[in-house]
């Protein structure tokens, strides 16, 4: 019985198949948001669907200079971390399927997994589109990653407990986003430079350098990789609102607070433009670490008084 | 890699492809020589006001992850190798429109000492679409042309 869970949570819920299909689904509601914010139609629901089954039906090119290894092994290394992670998070407002003391930590980078292996396929390739590509990924990677983790880490220490379940259940009772708005501003818009979206897209702006890291891979290595950035958006945003929003709630409650903070990204995406790379990291270091670390300061303060 | 499959399902698996792939055609643009009256009504294709993204067509701009080069204009001596190292690099299946009288048939720069000809000349095309240039309304008539061509050839032959 414990095996045939086990099966169920990694390919069926809340891993697998229907993170895949939630991802899916999420960036169709990214994408179409967008397009209505620009005065477009936008495109149709099945649209990332149609894109996923068309890339991974496509001949794969292995270009020369790479090592076959790592452009074979990379996107699925990537894929799953991401899916590993969402093993620990309470999806869709229920329980996480797995848990242990410190999962937090092991989650947060199980996501940053995503970016190192698109760093790293770009730096495989001899293309110098994708080199440059690769080294603002890893640049950004390390601009975002701490704000972000701090950001993450400031409820964990106002629950007084490094488990992402019990977190939540904190949570219920204590809506984060009053007490800290610093960390909540942070978090959303460091999952936003995560994911790449603008305004800090600089590692694929394709008006510059084509399509960044990626510009090497076409067919099941691209879809991977976009399968993999899709899951992360599910994750990113369902840790955001469990610990900010009100924790572990009743689904359809959660589902909206979901999609509440996806329609808030995708008007930031909208008004934003591309910062420079050295505007980013500029950005995540001196404002949002500072302005995190000194939230940080008043939490433990106000813990000891 | 080949996957032992039933006939049955082996057809189930390719309507399921032949739709992903109409409805989702990511596009990469060359201009091979072209006056840049057919790249500027291609860009206007492509703002919010025609909007393709309504039928899934996506400007890349790597090679590697297209469907469908769009080309305009004859092609020069020079260009020629650039057009052949774009289509080549592309991975199958693959569809070429030629956008534009010169694209056609080399237009008004038919036997200019440094154009070689059209289009067809150097790669296979799939589609024609004529205009000197053609209004949005035709390109995307073409690609949407393109696409339900896809639709009654066998899986086998659009390859």
């Amino acid at each position: 019985m414990e095996a045939v869970k086990d099966i169920l949570a990694l390919l069926v819920f809340p891993g697998g198949l229907f993170v895949v299909f939630a991802g899916m689904m999420y960036e169709w509601l990214d994408r179409k948001l967008v397009a209505r914010l620009q005065n477009r139609i936008g495109p149709r629901w099945f649209q990332p669907i149609a894109d996923t089954v068309k890339l991974l039906a496509k001949e794969e090119v292995l270009p020369e200079s790479v090592t076959p290894f790592f452009f074979v092994v990379l996107p699925l290394i990537a894929l799953a971390g991401a899916l590993t992670a969402v093993l620990y998070t309470p999806m869709v407002g229920l329980e996480p399927a797995y848990s242990f003391p410190g999962d937090l930590i092991v989650t947060v980078y199980m996501l940053s997994l995503l970016t190192l292996c698109i760093g790293l396929a770009g730096a495989n390739t001899r293309n110098r589109f994708s080199l440059v590509g690769a080294t603002r990924a890893l640049t950004q990677l390390f601009a975002y990653e701490a704000p972000f983790l701090l950001a993450l880490f400031g409820p964990a220490i106002a629950a007084g407990s490094w488990q992402i379940g019990e977190i939540a259940h904190y949570a219920e009772s204590h809506w984060f986003i009053f007490t800290q708005p610093i960390g909540f501003l942070v978090a959303l818009i460091g999952l936003m430079g995560k994911l790449e979206l603008p305004p800090f897209d600089s590692p694929e702006a394709e008006t510059e350098i084509v399509a960044g890291a990626l510009t090497e891979y076409s067919g099941r290595g691209l879809a991977i990789f976009r399968i993999g950035k899709g899951v992360e958006l599910v994750v990113g945003l369902t840790l955001i609102v469990t610990f900010y929003l009100g924790g572990v709630a009743n689904p359809i409650v959660f589902f909206v607070k979901t999609i509440g903070m996806l329609v808030v990204m995708a008007a930031l995406q909208t008004l934003l433009t591309r910062l420079r790379i050295d505007q980013t990291v500029g950005l995540w270091w001196r404002y949002g670490a500072l302005l995190v670390l000194l939230q940080w300061a008043v939490l433990i303060v106000v813990q000891i008084a | 890699m080949t996957l032992n499959v039933t006939q049955e399902w082996q057809g189930v698996l390719d309507k399921i492809k032949n739709w992903a792939r109409i409805n989702s055609p990511w596009a990469i643009h060359y201009n091979s020589g072209s006056c840049n009256g057919c790249d500027i009504e291609i860009l206007a294709t492509l703002t919010p006001r025609y909007d393709v993204e309504r039928f899934g067509i996506k400007l890349q701009g790597s090679p590697r992850h297209a469907d469908v080069l769009i080309c305009t204009g004859p092609v020069t001596r020079q260009s020629r190798d650039r057009l052949l190292r774009i289509y080549e690099q592309m991975p199958d299946p693959k569809f070429v429109i030629a956008v534009g009288t010169c694209a056609i048939s080399g237009g008004v720069f038919q036997g200019c000492y440094n154009v070689i000809g059209h289009i067809d000349e150097v790669i296979p095309v799939n589609m024609y679409i004529p205009g000197c240039p053609p209004r949005p309304e035709a390109i995307i008539d073409g690609v949407v042309k393109l696409l339900t061509s896809l639709q009654a050839v066998p899986e086998s032959a659009t390859a």
